[in-house]
């Protein structure tokens, strides 16, 4: 993937900077290629094994599945094009800068592993550290989502979906993303976030994200569910029980903060998905009606 | 039987001087958050030393003792055994991108790309004597022989910022060309190789002034000078080559074809040199003689390269 990645960025990429008079991009530019190509490499793995899973198993079967292609195009975004180009230049561009400011100030913005010495020399260890603490950021950013009116008025869009899919992941307002990018440039400022390092453990946390949103009757066990967020436990969070400004299981990958902060259910079997307060263009439109419509809820509160 | 035994002493004393003589080679591999060993007479990668984010650049402290390189994200210099590449110790410093000391030894210049700003060091202390805001993204420098100024392309804005390190003040802000990049110093002129442009800009030092182009390949993003001086050499990332220039005359003399992204480079006891590709995450070790070359596997994104003779390399 690595190889790809150099490839694009040196047969594709460099080019059309160059014949556009940008590059001062360059290095940038290789970020976005490997996110974009290991991003490419998730769907195609995502599709690859949860596919044949919710064909295996499905909970649900749909007479006619047009909504899902509106998903799909939101997963391509986000993970292929737009998302990872705007992580690695406004992202970038916004992190250096706030570090630069602190930096005048004379406060340098300290590492995980600067703050906790004992990490350095273990990446691995490091990385599992970040992952836990992101994900730990991720509970609470995903419940305040839920718990101001203004804010679950475009995360509805996210919960409208009924027809829920591995591609419905990535279903999100674009304002909710943004909202997502400031809160981990936050958490960047705090602990820094090592992303290039790990490109295939994101790649790996990123298909338990999709494989969560299946349409499949999936268990890890009584043990396992407790470990991993698993297709039955999130699925219960996109209930028409659990949508709105009270819900249960918040939890991306790990569903530890659920059973500490008691929003853990693991009762509820496979439900039926979807938001019934929502408009019916945030469950059925297209694409940019969808982006409206949460918009215009978002404005009227 | 103990005829045996002196033979394989013999050897393995032998093997143990090549080992040392052929030296190590320290790859700052800037996607992978790590610095790979190489040994030269082996060209394998033996061991790879874990740091925190993006390592690019390295210098060696005036007296040659310590061997630093910058880890830009993490905020952090590091201090490195020059001959082991054993960590001494680490250093919060705001984003050292390229770095440099001044030929007198006083102060080291550390240019911070993505927080648009240069920090002039006192070497030794490491305390911060100025911090210049200049737009934008400075990149990469040198100095002029007397010490008196130091050159930072501006690669954001087409630019070459001069800085008198007596006054401590800017002394000009001039354009050179798209997306300047690589510089050097070159008989009382200053070279800039242009990333967005196919040439090299001939900058007159006292005023910033472009005198004169030279057309190297698109991309041209770097420059060295062979260590007897006989040889400038440029490489270009979009054609992906490297061309050897001939220092008086400063025409092309060859150009050699490194797929990959041929980035910075160092020259071997041997006469090799040895390139980091950065898109191909490996090195390639050129024989300028044959124009052939090989390759060993790294890290991801492959920038900075240091070679030492006496280094040797341990697992």
């Amino acid at each position: 993937m690595d190889l790809v990645a150099g490839w694009v960025q040196e047969s594709l990429l460099l080019p059309a900077l160059y014949a556009a008079g940008l590059m001062e991009w360059e290095d940038i530019a290789f970020g976005w290629a490997l996110f974009a190509v290991y991003g490419a490499v998730q769907v195609a793995l995502t599709f690859a094994v949860c596919l044949p899973l919710e064909r295996w198993r499905p909970v649900e079967r749909w007479p006619d599945a047009a909504a899902v292609w509106v998903d799909v195009l939101y997963t391509f975004i986000a993970r292929v094009g737009l998302l990872p180009l705007v992580t690695f230049v406004l992202f970038y561009r916004l992190q250096t800068a706030l570090n630069g400011a602190l930096t005048d100030q004379g406060w340098v913005p300290p590492t995980l592993e600067r703050l906790i010495p004992v990490l350095f020399g273990h990446p691995i260890l490091t990385f599992v550290l970040y992952v836990v603490i992101l994900d730990f950021a991720e509970y609470w950013r995903h419940r305040l989502s839920h718990v101001f009116t203004w804010w679950y008025s475009l995360h509805a869009l996210h919960h409208a979906q009924r027809q829920m899919t591995f591609w419905s992941d990535d279903r999100n307002h674009l304002i909710d993303d943004v909202i997502g990018f400031a809160f981990a440039t936050a958490i960047a400022l705090l602990i820094g976030i090592p992303p290039l390092q790990f490109p295939l453990l994101v790649l790996v946390l990123r298909f338990l994200e999709s494989l969560s949103h299946a349409n499949v009757r999936l268990r890890f066990g009584w043990l396992g569910e407790r470990l991993l967020v698993s297709p039955r436990f999130h699925r219960a969070h996109h209930g028409v029980t659990a949508a709105g400004l009270v819900s249960v299981n918040y939890g991306a990958v790990l569903p530890w903060w659920d059973m500490i902060f008691g929003t853990a259910d693991f009762s509820r079997e496979f439900v039926t998905t979807g938001d019934p307060t929502a408009e019916e263009a945030l469950a059925t439109g297209g694409f940019f009606v969808q982006q409206w419509v949460g918009l215009r809820r978002m404005l009227r509160g | 039987m103990f005829k045996h035994i002196v033979v394989a002493l013999i050897v393995a004393v032998l093997f143990s001087a090549n080992a040392e003589a052929g030296g190590s080679v320290l790859v700052m591999n800037s996607s992978a958050a790590s610095l790979s060993v190489i040994d030269i007479d082996s060209q394998t990668e033996i061991s790879r030393i874990p740091v925190l984010r993006e390592p690019h650049h390295w210098t060696l402290t005036p007296d040659n003792r310590e061997l630093l390189v910058g880890d830009t994200v993490a905020n952090e210099m590091l201090f490195l055994d020059p001959v082991t590449f054993a960590v001494r110790r680490r250093l919060p410093i705001s984003d050292p991108y390229q770095l440099g000391f001044s030929p007198d030894g006083k102060f080291l210049v550390v240019t911070a790309l993505a927080r648009a700003q240069v920090d002039i060091y006192e070497a030794g202390s490491y305390k911060l004597v100025k911090r210049f805001a200049l737009k934008s993204m400075p990149s990469h420098l040198d100095f002029s022989p007397d010490s008196a100024m130091v050159f930072i392309s501006l690669q954001g804005t087409d630019r070459l910022a001069a800085i008198d390190l007596r006054k401590m003040a800017l002394a000009w802000d001039m354009p050179v060309g798209r997306a300047p990049a690589g510089v050097i110093w070159h008989n009382g002129k200053v070279l800039v190789a242009n990333m967005g442009s196919d040439d090299v800009a001939i900058v007159d030092p006292r005023d910033g002034r472009v005198t004169e182009r030279l057309k190297i390949g698109k991309g041209a993003h770097t420059l060295f000078r062979s260590p007897d001086g006989r040889q400038l050499w440029v490489n270009a990332r979009i054609d992906s080559t490297a061309t050897v220039l001939d220092p008086k005359t400063l025409k092309p003399v060859r150009t050699y074809k490194l797929p990959g992204g041929p980035d910075d480079l160092v020259f071997a006891p041997d006469g090799k040199v040895w390139f980091t590709l950065r898109f191909a995450h490996k090195v390639a070790v050129l024989d300028p003689t044959s124009g052939n070359f090989t390759t060993i596997a790294v890290g991801r994104s492959p920038h900075g390269i240091y070679l030492n003779p006496l280094g040797r390399a341990t697992k």
